[in-house]
């Protein structure tokens, strides 16, 4: 089963590339090669599909406009399982088998940090999806080859700090899933509320694969909070939801859109997740890029584009990189085409909205600026950026967007 | 007070689980004489055919027996195809076939399900008050099937013919034998016995949290260590040293924290293997 859909994907890869590049226009330089990791299966099956196909679409894109610095970009694709083993066996073959010259749409902290020593060793390029800090700064990101194109669980817990200021909540208390991301948001959050002058009641960091949550959440509403600040993921977000509404709890939760998801309210029903905000970075809809974006996923996936944020995140990723490559020139190497990215993603610069705009910019000689289809993409040193924030409130099992906060 | 009691359901609710599972653990080392590592996985596939008869007909029972079924002719077939050729071998190969069959059912479950949660469709109750201690009534059910699956194991053992075969193969391989107890009835009784139990541990483990192929051999670590502290071999043993240890466990969260938990099965493992080395509930083995 693995090894068919890893074969049909490679095999679509390949007959894509070669089928829809105008062959003649590439006679002289070597392609530049993408690997594709996306979370195509397990936790991130909702979203990895969608990441694999807006990395094709905008790939295409390129090769449309004459490739990048006169290279055709072309994509080996694979999944990660959303599971640090597969994932790091699935780069190992990207990159000594497929030899692919960056690696785009890692999703899921644990993944981006099982695959970034491996980038680092190959000195190529990942660009993910992932909201650990630790992504940022080194040993992970000790040759700055790491681009994070979502918001750190940092920035997620200021979020969350800002919700809670916004909705009136006094006595907040947070729980965690025990790794880099859980842990992350949560502590995002307390310095963010603790900087306004305000207390967090209690703190939970909890194991995984646990038969029950009961001593954790009585931890937690002993303390009495009108609201619990999760960081947290699908299962044993369904399952301490579960055993909170079983104990007759009345308390709120702000939690991260990767958890309080559709599958979410599937899993519960309507009135165990009333009421419960869910926050996710929003892709950039005022711009054209989105909209080029979201015509592509529409035509892919029939569904529109703001479903997906990170499949706009991976679109982004090809777009920004081909920029790169077409302003360090022919024959540039990781270290020069790394050299160009925040050069052509930051201010200043002539705004630009897609791929061909940029590439006429740059040969006119003009700085450019690539605005995104996920945010406006512009890379601090750590490179990572700072999209906005949906708050979603859960509403009789649907998600509705209520505002979006900015940080 | 309300606080220790509400801890100590949370432990005994807990403990049921890793309890079953033990269960399953012990009988199979009692009689076939190897720690069964697929144990585990036997549990995934007993609450992934909990789901499919819970959904086709609504109603829990149905999906509960469909489960136990499932389970039983897995833990028949790993015994027809693979342990029942290895009988002669080490019990080192054994263990190392029951992984291999571990992996196998977790891909077969993987393939055929997906790796997305799935969950039991259940109506949510809100928990009854008695004093300030709530009081889950799902868990009260749950609770009372786990009570029923052991009164029918240990019926199973006790009151009938192949329950008293069963027992004196555990008890002496060879003088079963030249009392001329067949042991391949005794096996096939025993393995269908046991992928119920352990199944029923996966239905009852995947009510509770949710289903998906990994959950059954995350459980498994916490029955292991049950199963030894109860004493290898001692039905009784297994199912109080699980509620032992999810009592344990909890009652210790507000001198440990969450973290630590997990390791407190372990230190209670070391412990009683140090000061009564054949567990709570096991007895000596003569020198062979």
């Amino acid at each position: 089963m693995t090894i068919d859909r890893r074969t049909i994907l490679q095999a679509g890869a390949s007959a894509l590339a070669l089928g829809l590049a105008p062959q003649g226009a590439f006679a002289q330089a070597e392609a530049y090669r993408i690997g594709a990791l996306n979370p195509v299966t397990g936790a991130g099956s909702p979203y990895g599909s969608g990441m694999a196909e807006m990395i094709f679409a905008a790939v295409d894109e390129v090769n449309a406009a004459g490739g990048a610095a006169g290279r055709r970009l072309q994509v080996f694709a694979d999944d990660t399982q959303t599971n640090p083993q597969s994932a790091v066996l699935a780069a190992k073959k990207l990159i000594e088998v497929n030899k692919v010259n960056a690696i785009l749409g890692t999703w899921s902290s644990g993944v981006s940090l099982a695959v970034i020593p491996l980038v680092n060793d190959a000195n190529i390029l990942l660009m993910h999806t992932s909201g650990a800090p630790a992504l940022s700064t080194p040993p992970a990101n000790a040759k700055g080859y790491g681009y994070r194109f979502q918001a750190t669980n940092d920035r997620f817990g200021r979020a969350f700090a800002e919700i809670a200021v916004k909705e009136g909540y006094k006595r907040p208390a947070t729980m965690a899933f025990n790794n880099a991301s859980g842990i992350g948001n949560t502590q995002g959050f307390k310095k963010a509320w603790e900087a306004k002058g305000n207390k967090v009641l209690a703190e939970v960091v909890y194991e995984p694969n646990q038969p029950s949550y009961r001593a954790e959440l009585q931890k937690v509403l002993a303390a009495r909070p009108d609201v619990i600040v999760m960081g947290s993921f699908l299962p044993d977000t369904t399952i301490i939801l579960r055993e909170a509404f079983q104990s007759g709890a009345n308390v709120k939760w702000i939690i991260p859109g990767w958890a309080a998801n559709p599958q979410l309210i599937r899993a519960l029903g309507n009135e165990a997740t009333e009421g419960v905000i869910s926050v996710d970075s929003v892709a950039n809809e005022q711009s054209a890029s989105f909209a080029r974006y979201d015509a592509a996923y529409r035509k892919g996936q029939s569904q529109p584009g703001a479903s997906n944020v990170y499949a706009a995140m991976t679109y982004d990723m090809v777009i920004t990189l081909a920029l790169a490559i077409e302003a360090a020139g022919p024959g540039a190497g990781t270290a020069q085409i790394n050299a160009k990215i925040r050069e052509v993603a930051n201010p200043a610069g002539d705004k630009v909205f897609s791929f061909a705009e940029g590439k006429t910019a740059l040969a006119a000689g003009k700085k450019i600026n690539y605005e995104g289809a996920s945010s406006v993409l512009d890379f601090d040193e750590f490179g990572d950026v700072t999209p906005d924030f949906g708050v979603f409130f859960i509403t009789k099992g649907q998600l509705e967007r209520r505002y979006v906060v900015k940080i | 007070m309300a606080f220790w009691i509400e801890l100590l359901i949370s432990g005994l609710v807990a403990g049921l689980v890793i309890g079953l599972s033990a269960l399953s653990i012990t009988l199979v080392f009692g009689i076939a004489r190897f720690p069964n590592a697929a144990t585990g996985d036997t549990m995934t596939v007993g609450a992934y055919g909990a789901l499919l008869g819970h959904r086709a007909t609504n109603s829990l029972l149905v999906g509960g027996l469909t489960g136990a079924i499932a389970g039983a002719i897995v833990g028949f077939l790993g015994y027809w195809f693979i342990f029942r050729k290895l009988a002669q071998r080490s019990n080192v190969a054994l263990l190392v076939a029951s992984i291999g069959l571990a992996f196998v059912l977790r891909a077969i479950l993987g393939v055929s399900f997906g790796h997305s949660q799935q969950v039991f469709q259940l109506p949510l109750v809100r928990p009854w008050r008695i004093g300030d201690v709530p009081v889950h009534p799902n868990d009260l059910v749950l609770a009372g099937a786990c009570a029923t699956i052991l009164a029918i194991v240990f019926a199973i053992l006790h009151l009938t013919p192949i329950g008293r075969r069963m027992r004196a193969v555990a008890d002496d391989p060879a003088l079963a034998r030249v009392s001329g107890i067949s042991p391949s009835s005794v096996m096939t009784v025993l393995w269908l016995l046991a992928g119920a139990v352990s199944a029923s541990a996966g239905i009852v483990a995947g009510i509770k949290t949710v289903v998906s192929p990994e959950m059954g051999w995350d459980l498994l670590l916490p029955a292991f260590a049950a199963a030894i502290v109860g004493g290898i071999g001692s039905p009784v043993g297994a199912v109080v040293a699980g509620l032992l240890i999810g009592v344990v466990q909890e009652m210790a969260t507000p001198f440990v924290g969450f973290t630590y938990k997990i390791a407190l099965s372990f230190l209670l493992m070391l412990v009683v293997l140090l000061v009564r080395p054949r567990g709570l509930f096991g007895k000596l083995e003569g020198a062979r």
